[in-house]
């Protein structure tokens, strides 16, 4: 601390005086405002004073302890389900390079699989009567008058209704920036269970997002599974809480650029 | 490290603090809530580019300015212009009565509701520098720098909050005496 030029006046005696109680003096400060203390009854006196002060800060001023609901709150944030507002700005064009790179990965594995002549899925049993049942409602939602329930292009309106109707939620990730514009969800009953299904638009296709609910289930990167039925093009992967089963007539090179983004965008969230 | 390690580290464990300067700063704990989750948002969006090596410092800055703005949208009247600050700059350091003794003065009984109000009172400038001080307890130079302003003006408005408190908990606390 940087001694004030003059020392008479006794304002700067006090600013001096609290800058002693708060031990922010220079040695030879200290011993200069020790010797006015001495000297001067009047200080002294605004000393004690300041030093009472500061017992009943001590004894009564108490920090406010957030309580544990709030404290979940905020960790929550932390958490990877929260959405980054900030770092989609920088996701084009990170996005395209992961994307082409697993692109690549998803059109090799695909190669092996079809080269190999056996599907391999993420749940062998019970899996391909899992996606004839996807497809099917996926035609059957194609031919309703809407295939959703919910009509918005909003995340924000989105989750909330989920949450609303089945009181859970997968991620609803926003890629009309990627040409892949979010047209609403609905809930399919799929073994016995209400799911929900995101609904994307490219161009006059349908895409449809199952997300069947595995709770606990970490994110994967793992490579997405392809494959056909009945027409339609059919992608999984398991990701947080959730496996995810991707229905569209989209041409399969957009899809798997679809199912790409998706994923980046999942991880990042 | 990612940003979610680093917010858990160097958030989190400050979130006491944070709420405490956002509950004095607000007058109440739901707003106060409000502000730090603001606070809370700002920080983990910005937690990739901070270079601060002083989180807690660094917070609390962020809780101050989401504050001021949620006081600036939710509680217009009470936003401090420039022009009052200079006004309490000025204004000058009086002694308290020199003659009182410090048993006349009685601040030592005042209980934690009377130094609320006290505190409450003071004028916001004010109000946040003795805050940071007495219960974030940073030091001169990080309130100068969380407030921008020069430590000279810090220790100006600090001993200015402690005059303005003591003399007005010495009135709360003869009126305690008279009453009692």
């Amino acid at each position: 601390m940087n001694k004030p030029s003059a020392w008479s006046s006794r304002e700067e005696s006090l600013l001096l005086l609290n800058a002693y109680l708060d031990n922010e003096l220079d040695a030879a400060s200290v011993l200069e405002i020790e010797r006015r203390l001495a000297a001067d009854p009047a200080l002294k006196l605004e000393h004690d004073r300041l030093v009472q002060l500061r017992g009943v800060f001590a004894s009564q001023l108490k920090t406010q302890k957030a309580s544990n609901d709030f404290r979940r709150r905020i960790e929550a944030m932390a958490e990877p389900k929260f959405p980054p507002v900030i770092r989609r700005i920088s996701l084009p064009t990170r996005a395209r390079g992961f994307a082409w790179r697993e692109m690549a990965a998803a059109a090799a594995l695909a190669a092996i699989i079809a080269a190999g002549g056996t599907y391999t899925f993420l749940r062998p049993n019970s899996q391909s009567n899992e996606i004839a049942a996807i497809v099917a409602d996926h035609q059957r939602a194609l031919l309703a008058a809407t295939p959703f329930d919910v009509a918005s292009s909003d995340r924000h309106t989105v989750k909330p209704w989920f949450d609303s109707k089945l009181a859970l939620s997968p991620q609803v990730i926003d890629l009309s920036s990627a040409g892949f514009p979010l047209a609403g969800g609905r809930v399919e009953v799929i073994d016995g269970k209400p799911v929900p299904v995101l609904v994307y638009q490219r161009r006059a296709h349908i895409i449809s997002v199952v997300a069947i609910p595995r709770a606990g289930q970490k994110d994967t990167t793992e490579p997405s599974l392809a494959t056909t039925n009945d027409g339609y093009f059919v992608i999984q992967w398991r990701g947080r809480d959730f496996d995810y089963t991707v229905v569209s007539d989209l041409a399969e090179n957009e899809l798997d650029e679809f199912v790409n983004l998706w994923r980046h965008a999942a991880r990042v969230n | 490290m990612d940003d979610r390690q680093r917010f858990r580290e160097v958030v989190l464990p400050h979130l006491d603090d944070a709420l405490s300067l956002a509950r004095w700063l607000t007058g109440n704990v739901p707003d106060a809530e409000d502000v730090v989750q603001d606070a809370c948002l700002r920080a983990y969006r910005a937690i990739a580019t901070t270079k601060d090596i002083n989180p807690r410092a660094w917070l609390l800055a962020i809780v101050r300015n989401a504050a001021f703005t949620w006081l600036a949208k939710n509680r217009p009247k009470t936003a401090v212009t420039t022009n009052d600050e200079a006004l309490f700059e000025r204004a000058s350091l009086e002694m308290v009565d020199p003659q009182a003794s410090p048993e006349t003065i009685l601040i030592g009984k005042i209980d934690a509701e009377q130094l609320h109000t006290a505190i409450a009172a003071l004028p916001l400038p004010y109000r946040e520098t003795l805050l940071l001080r007495e219960i974030e307890e940073l030091s001169y130079q990080e309130i100068s720098k969380i407030l921008s302003i020069p430590i000279g003006t810090v220790m100006s408005r600090l001993a200015r909050a402690r005059n303005l408190l003591i003399q007005r908990l010495a009135m709360a606390g003869k009126g305690k005496a008279g009453a009692a």
